[in-house]
Parts: structure tokens; C-alpha cells; sequence
């Protein structure tokens, strides 16, 4: 009576809709006498609907405004920063809805930014070779510290502040000028008492717009960073990442501040 | 152009299902959806009308969800670790069951190219053809993934399920 043979991709071309319905009467005499294979097909329906289930929340979760407003726009002019305008505003917007803690939570995001993710990436190389210098790890040290923060605002071409790090207890050791890509990068350097470094990045980025904060780890250390009031920030270091994150939020607060006056 | 925008729209909640079901954290699965709806916007043209827009759409998606995936493992961008965004924030809009989080976990351990036939043809009801356009391979290779995939559910599930069991008997 059965045409053919059955095995276990029936299974699944039964539970796709994808086998014959003129094949269905054969294929269950088929399960029934396969116990293996009929608790297999059940236990995968079971699955799919616990899946369905899980996802099915989704359909009734209002569409944020971010994605009903995607703008119209023609492909020639979609390069670069509308996109990222209208993302940050998609962000501003959880920023300013969520307080506090939505603060924290809409400035973490998990897209791509090029020119962000080179920021972090010359924040970690500049701080993996420095930091681990005993003699020489800044140019200027803490001790002339308004010298250093008016030098290396001059160079950069914004005003800076050498943030605070001392609630995290991290101190200021120094700064440092680099070149970053035919700009000038600041790079201030902070220790905590056991030794440990971390350092902010700083570099003019006039293009860019506001993002929010993101991890890029790399071999040997991680930074988190972002963009904002014309520049690139990265904070890096080879500590753990809420640490880090602590002290990205620290720099950002007193840099905002810095930067309104 | 209006008629075309309107459909779109209207496929908007199945885009996050799908986006949520790949990539679990949801800032990250709308990026996908707002990279994908600005893609389909800026090339409207490319869109046959008569063609199912939710298939255009996916396919948009599917090939955005690639070159993440690519990025990401030619180097690791993240966001903030689960564990370090579960002790800074609990918003409520974020709670998830036990049952939930399980199959979200479960779903994450499946490779993204396998996750995605599943998805498609379990969850969002494409048929084999229908997916294999989507995810541009033949229909026997939606099928093996298809398969691969329930296997590997069905593994984490049990996992998680024999881990919970554990937890509750330490108590």
C-alpha cells in the first residue's frame, strides 16, 4: 500500500506542510509503528509551538517610532550621516524617556559605527603601548596637569578636561599628543592603586554624530566608546568591562560638562 | 510609492518577530529591522509589485544579518556582556520567563545560518521554496539545515531543563 519507504526527514516535511497530503495516511501508520520516530515528530511539534509561544509577544509589542518613521530617501543620499542622525535621534529619544537607568541602557547599542569602532581600535594600540611603559608612560605628567589639559586642548582644537576617575579609584598619571589618522589624538593615562592603566582617547572627529556607548574588544585590552559634541572618546583598558563602563560614563558626564560651558 | 511604503509598514511587527528570534536583545534585532526598512526604502525599485514584500523584506534582512555576523567574527564588537547589563539595569519591558529565556538561549546556540531556515519556515510559515529564495540556497539544503536545527534546540532545551532540575535540587 505505501509507495515508499519513510525515514526521518518525513518528519520534518510533515511538520513544514512540505509532504503530500496523499502521502499523510501512510506516513502516520508509519509513525505508529515507530515509537522512536512518533516520540521524535512529537517532541519537534512540541518545540515549534514553544517557539511560536516565545515569539508570538512580539507581533503585539507597539512598533517604536524609530522604525514606523524611517524616512523616504532616495538611495543616492542614504551614505553616512542621515542614518546615523536619525539613529542617535531614535537613541536620544530612549535617552530622554528612560532616565537613569534607561540613560545606561540607551547609550548601550550593538550596531556598527566605522568611524567610532577606528577610534576604539587606535584607543586600544596607543593604550597596549604605553601603558605598559615604566619610565616613560606620559609626556606630561599629573603634576603639571593645567599645562597638560590646555596643551593638549590647543592640539586637539576642543576644549578637554582630564576627567575625574578618583571616585573609581583610578588617578591621573599624565597625558600624551598622537597622531590618529592626520589628526591629533589626546590620550590622558589613569592608575589605579595596584598599578593598573586605563586611558581616554580623545580625537576631533567634526563629521560625526552623537552614538552611544560601545565595546570593542581586541587582543590584550577592550574600550568602550563613542561619539559626540564633535569628537571620538574611547575609554580602554584590560579591566573588566563594568569597570570600564563606570569609568566611560564618568568621562562622559565631566566632558558634557566640560564641552556645554 | 504610497501603496508600496504602506505594505511595508504593515510588515513591521513579523520583521521584529524574526529580528528578535535571530539576535534575542532587542536594541539589536530593531538596528536590523531599521537597517533593513532603509534599504527596502532606498531601493523600492528593486521590488517586482506582485512579489510577496515580506519575502523582499526578508531577503533584505537576511542579507544584513550575514554581513553582521560576518563583522562580528572577523572582530568581536559587542555590546555590553548579558551579565554586566543584567547587574547595571532590570527595566521591566525586558522581563523575560523562565520558559522564555530558555527557548531565546536555546535559539542563540543554533548557527546563525541554520537558526534562520528554522525560523523562517517554523515561525514565520515560509515554505521550503519560499525560504530557499530568502536565504539564496537550494531547497534540499533548507531542509538538512531545518533538521540540524531542531536537533540542536532540542539538545540546549534539554540542557536547560536538566540545569534547572539541578538548581532545584541544590535548594
Amino acid at each position: 500500500m505505501t509507495s515508499r519507504e519513510f525515514s526521518e526527514n518525513d518528519i520534518h516535511l510533515a511538520l513544514d506542510g512540505e509532504m503530500p497530503v496523499e502521502e499523510r495516511p501512510a506516513f502516520e501508520r508509519w509513525l505508529d509503528a515507530h515509537p522512536d520516530m512518533h516520540a521524535r515528530s512529537h517532541r519537534f511539534a512540541t518545540d515549534r509551538d514553544r517557539l511560536r509561544e516565545v515569539l508570538a509577544g512580539v507581533l503585539d509589542e507597539p512598533v517604536p517610532p524609530r522604525l514606523s518613521g524611517v524616512p523616504l530617501i532616495p538611495e543616492d543620499t542614504m551614505k553616512g550621516p542621515p542614518r546615523l542622525l536619525w539613529r542617535s535621534l531614535g537613541a536620544a529619544a530612549i535617552l530622554i524617556i528612560g532616565g537613569v537607568g534607561g540613560f545606561i541602557l540607551g547609550k548601550v547599542n550593538w550596531g556598527v559605527s566605522v568611524s567610532g569602532e577606528n577610534v576604539a581600535d587606535r584607543a586600544i594600540a596607543a593604550h597596549i603601548l604605553y601603558a605598559s611603559e615604566k619610565r616613560h608612560v606620559v609626556e606630561v605628567g599629573a603634576d603639571q596637569k593645567d599645562h597638560l589639559v590646555g596643551w593638549l586642548s590647543k592640539r586637539i582644537g576642543v576644549r578637554l578636561v582630564a576627567p575625574d576617575f578618583s571616585g573609581a579609584g583610578y588617578e591621573l598619571v599624565g597625558g600624551r599628543l598622537l597622531p590618529s589618522a592626520h589628526r591629533a589624538a589626546a590620550q590622558f593615562m589613569y592608575q589605579d592603586r595596584s598599578g593598573a592603566r586605563i586611558s581616554l582617547y580623545v580625537v576631533r572627529d567634526p563629521g560625526s554624530h552623537e552614538t552611544s556607548f560601545r565595546l570593542l574588544k581586541e587582543e590584550g585590552a577592550r574600550a568602550f566608546y563613542w561619539l559626540g559634541n564633535g569628537c571620538g572618546y574611547a575609554v580602554a583598558g584590560e579591566v573588566s568591562e563594568n569597570t570600564l563602563l563606570t569609568l566611560a560614563n564618568l568621562a562622559y558626564t565631566q566632558l558634557e560638562v566640560a564641552g556645554a560651558e | 510609492m504610497d501603496d508600496k511604503r504602506r505594505a511595508i509598514l504593515a510588515e513591521i511587527p513579523r520583521l521584529r518577530r524574526y529580528a528578535r528570534a535571530l539576535l534575542r536583545d532587542r536594541e539589536a534585532a530593531d538596528d536590523l529591522v531599521q537597517d533593513s526598512l532603509e534599504r527596502a526604502f532606498s531601493r523600492l525599485d528593486n521590488w517586482r509589485s506582485g512579489d510577496s514584500p515580506q519575502r523582499w523584506l526578508f531577503t533584505i534582512m537576511h542579507n544584513l544579518f550575514i554581513d553582521q555576523k560576518r563583522r562580528v567574527v572577523r572582530r568581536e564588537v559587542l555590546s555590553l556582556s548579558q551579565d554586566v547589563a543584567d547587574s547595571m539595569v532590570s527595566p521591566p519591558t525586558q522581563f523575560e520567563s523562565v520558559v522564555s529565556r530558555e527557548v531565546f538561549e536555546a535559539l542563540q546556540a543554533i548557527a546563525p545560518e541554520r537558526r534562520e531556515a528554522l525560523l523562517l519556515v517554523a515561525v514565520e510559515g515560509l515554505t521550503y521554496a519560499e525560504a530557499a529564495t530568502v536565504l539564496g540556497i537550494a531547497t534540499g539544503t533548507v531542509m538538512s539545515r531545518i533538521a540540524r536545527a531542531r536537533e540542536e534546540l532540542r539538545a540546549s532545551l534539554d540542557d536547560a531543563a536538566r540545569r534547572r532540575t539541578i538548581r532545584v535540587v541544590e535548594k
